[in-house]
């Protein structure tokens, strides 16, 4: 058994490895990400995740609706650590099936994994804790520095499932309950108030076009998905500007370009995420970044959608979490019918714009991974709630 | 392997530290009354040192909450912060508004479990002259949390010495010029009861419990509220602020989470939502008006905009949809009979549900 295999088998039990174990894995997994793009490219089937934030047992729970690695092919939109007790864990364990299957899992960077964000957040000061030192802080955040901006998914088929089963759309909620969703059928989808695969009509067979992946959003000094391709990531996350953009931004439902409360990124709306996605051939943006209580939410015509996946937030906020499903483009029986394919949306700029039809998705929802499969270092969390006097 | 070397430095995890403050009093065993009041005592280390987190991280200016947080903890998160900042913002915006209509108007203010609270001192900082001359502020709570804030005054003498009339440090006692601390029970309080040393019932009086009458039982609770209404005479007013909305996701987790600690919102499930402390208050005899909000429609709209440009400059808020969530489970409500209140009426803006 090699050492990395060691590790993962502890890091799977929620152990940390020691200090030098850390600085060889951290010191692999840069060789290994700095051959990758900004915009990593990775073939569907994949399954697309949201924040973790330290929330190891969560993780494990993801691991079992999901699927193991290598046997599921993961891409992981960011925000590992902080907030959670078990950020080193979580970070660590991703990173070395990262090393040990680099074509089975995908790590872009989040807003999260900075030198700012973890000292206030939680992360640096978990390292102290537990190593006593901040080396191994720092072996992380040059690890941080490395990962991809975003990932581009080809290859995603459009529907899940087959024959009887085949959907657009499939929502696989705790309780094993199935919904179902057709194209040009209509429809509410679960998760607040996202919208159904709706009004789609006509157009050719066509397969869907890429998905962009990133855990934040847009920005207004990106135009095409080419241009992230340019920026030099490997730095800390700037405090403005197009790097920041992608990892700190979030879709609101205004026009244009707003400000951001957060203080950092900005506020896009429907116009800028379907041009957006028009210009450069996407079916669809999938990020992170935002409490979801329902686990996933889509918006803008299903232009794009939130994957979060950090059940009960925080340990505090009750919600439940999401992972997204895109079939591979074969996966899929294709209708004669021709239903399926480039779909319209209206009210663009008047004229209507042809967009590509989305991917199948399905979304599995999950909760909190119960108390007693916590594990070893079975630490009680305690929420901290303001306010008490 | 490597192991747990050091104390947690800055920024701890919350669980571990109370967890630690609790061990020698905190065994399952340990169920008594005496043991319930101690948890809920010991609520009062949390605010003040979420208080000391705010002032450090430059949300508030506090010259008092240093010296009254008896064990200062790890700085808290910037959402923590800001809920500290938007409570004490909106407190202290009804407090003044009463305060500064009619300065010649003698006043008084209870407080109830006013802990480690600084509102007074900040009061003689900020007061003109006049206004301080004729208020009278009384806190109440028990002797295990004002035996410490009495040697807090005294060690770091925060009164003039000419002004203490009467203090034991030992009983949690303070009376002083305007200044009264009273080691007592609250469930002592109902319609009837003794008055209490130097309380004025005849004077316009504005009763004050942040996160304190919802530790009681609803009984408990509703007869204080009674007791200011019935047996004061004159202007009566209350703010009160406190948790709400025990019924969705995110407030059965709340209420587990507290559980386990030991801790219940008692009167949470009665008054859960801004329309029913609305009624709350009327019911109990605050009959000119009543108000309630959220925080987090108070963090958006009691504070201006150059106040929250400064806010959002201090700390980066990573997540907002979780302050939202946070926010909206939080309410100040504020009821009043009697002229001196009017000036509340239109003073905020009101929250429509």
């Amino acid at each position: 058994m090699s050492d990395l295999d060691r590790y993962i088998e502890l890091l799977r039990s929620c152990k940390p490895i020691p200090e030098a174990s850390v600085r060889e894995l951290c010191h692999k997994a840069r060789e290994l990400l700095i051959e990758e793009s900004n915009v990593q490219i990775v073939d569907a089937p994949v399954t697309i995740c949201g924040d973790i934030h330290g929330q190891f047992h969560d993780l494990m729970e993801l691991f079992r609706v999901g699927g193991d690695v290598p046997d599921t092919n993961y891409l992981f939109m960011g925000d590992f650590v902080d907030r959670g007790f078990y950020s080193l864990e979580s970070f660590l364990l991703l990173l070395s099936l990262k090393v040990r299957y680099p074509d089975r899992i995908t790590l872009i960077r989040g807003n999260h994994e900075s030198r700012q964000i973890t000292t206030v957040y939680g992360f640096y000061d978990e390292c102290m804790r537990k190593y006593g030192s901040a080396s191994v802080w720092r072996h992380c955040c040059e690890v941080f520095d490395y990962l991809a901006l975003g990932a581009l998914v080809i290859g995603a088929g459009p529907s899940v499932g087959s024959g009887e089963e085949e959907c657009e759309l499939e929502v696989v909620q705790t309780n094993g309950d199935i919904t179902r969703y057709r194209r040009g059928h209509g429809g509410h989808l679960g998760g607040p108030p996202g919208t159904g695969a709706s009004g789609f009509s006509g157009g050719s067979s066509q397969s869907a076009g890429a998905v962009l992946c990133v855990h934040g959003g847009l920005s207004p000094v990106i135009a095409t998905v080419d241009s992230i391709r340019l920026l030099d990531r490997k730095q800390e996350v700037p405090h403005e500007g197009a790097m920041c953009d992608l990892l700190w931004s979030d879709p609101d439902d205004i026009d244009g370009w707003g400000l951001s409360p957060r203080g950092a990124g900005f506020l896009f709306g429907s116009d800028i995420v379907k041009h957006f996605n028009y210009a450069n051939n996407l079916s669809l943006i999938a990020r992170a970044h935002q409490l979801v209580m329902e686990g996933f939410k889509e918006m803008f015509d299903s232009s794009i959608v939130t994957v979060w996946s950090a059940p009960n937030y925080c340990y505090r906020c009750g919600n439940v979490a999401a992972i997204l499903e895109l079939n591979e483009e074969n996966g899929a029986i294709l209708r004669s019918s021709g239903e399926r394919g480039g779909g319209v949306t209206g009210g663009i700029g008047g004229g209507g714009m042809t967009v590509r039809a989305g991917p199948g998705r399905r979304y599995r929802v999950y909760e909190a991974a119960p108390q007693d499969s916590r594990g070893m270092p079975a630490k009680k969390p305690v929420a901290d709630y303001f306010l008490l006097q | 392997m490597n192991n747990l070397r050091l104390p947690p430095p800055r920024g701890s995890p919350s669980g571990l530290r109370l967890r630690s403050t609790h061990s020698s009093d905190h065994s399952p065993a340990s169920n008594s009354k005496e043991s319930k009041d101690r948890i809920v005592q010991q609520t009062d280390q949390d605010a003040s040192q979420s208080r000391v987190s705010a002032v450090e991280t430059g949300y508030l200016h506090d010259d008092f909450a240093k010296a009254f947080c008896a064990q200062e903890g790890a700085r808290k998160f910037p959402l923590i912060n800001r809920g500290t900042f938007v409570r004490t913002t909106a407190l202290d915006r009804l407090v003044n508004t009463f305060l500064s209509a009619s300065p010649n108007q003698r006043k008084q203010i209870i407080c109830f479990g006013a802990g480690s609270d600084t509102r007074y001192f900040r009061l003689r900082q900020s007061l003109p002259p006049d206004a301080l001359k004729n208020l009278v502020y009384h806190e109440i709570d028990f002797a295990a949390v004002t035996t410490s804030k009495v040697a807090a005054i005294l060690r770091n003498q925060f009164l003039p010495s000419a002004d203490i009339k009467a203090v034991d440090e030992a009983a949690g006692y303070l009376v002083a010029d305007g200044y009264y601390i009273h080691p007592l029970d609250l469930r002592s309080l109902q319609p009837g009861c003794q008055m209490i040393t130097g309380v004025e019932p005849d004077t316009p009086t504005l009763f004050i419990s942040e996160c304190c009458l919802i530790y009681l039982s609803p009984e408990e609770a509703d007869a204080i509220v009674r007791w200011s209404t019935g047996d004061f005479t004159g202007s009566v007013g209350m703010v009160i602020y406190e948790p709400i909305g025990g019924e969705d996701a995110f407030g059965k987790v709340m209420i587990q989470n507290l559980a386990s600690r030991g801790i219940v919102l008692k009167t949470l499930k009665k008054y859960s939502t801004l329309e029913r402390q609305r009624l709350r208050f009327k019911a109990l005899g605050f009959v000119d008006g009543q108000q309630a909000a959220d925080v987090y429609f108070i963090s958006e709209e009691w504070i201006g905009e150059s106040e929250k440009e400064r806010i959002a400059r201090l700390e980066m808020l990573d997540e907002v949809e979780e302050w939202r969530l946070l926010a909206r489970h939080y309410c100040v409500a504020w009821a009043w009979r009697g002229e001196e209140f009017a000036v509340w009426k239109g003073a905020v803006p009101l929250q429509t549900e």
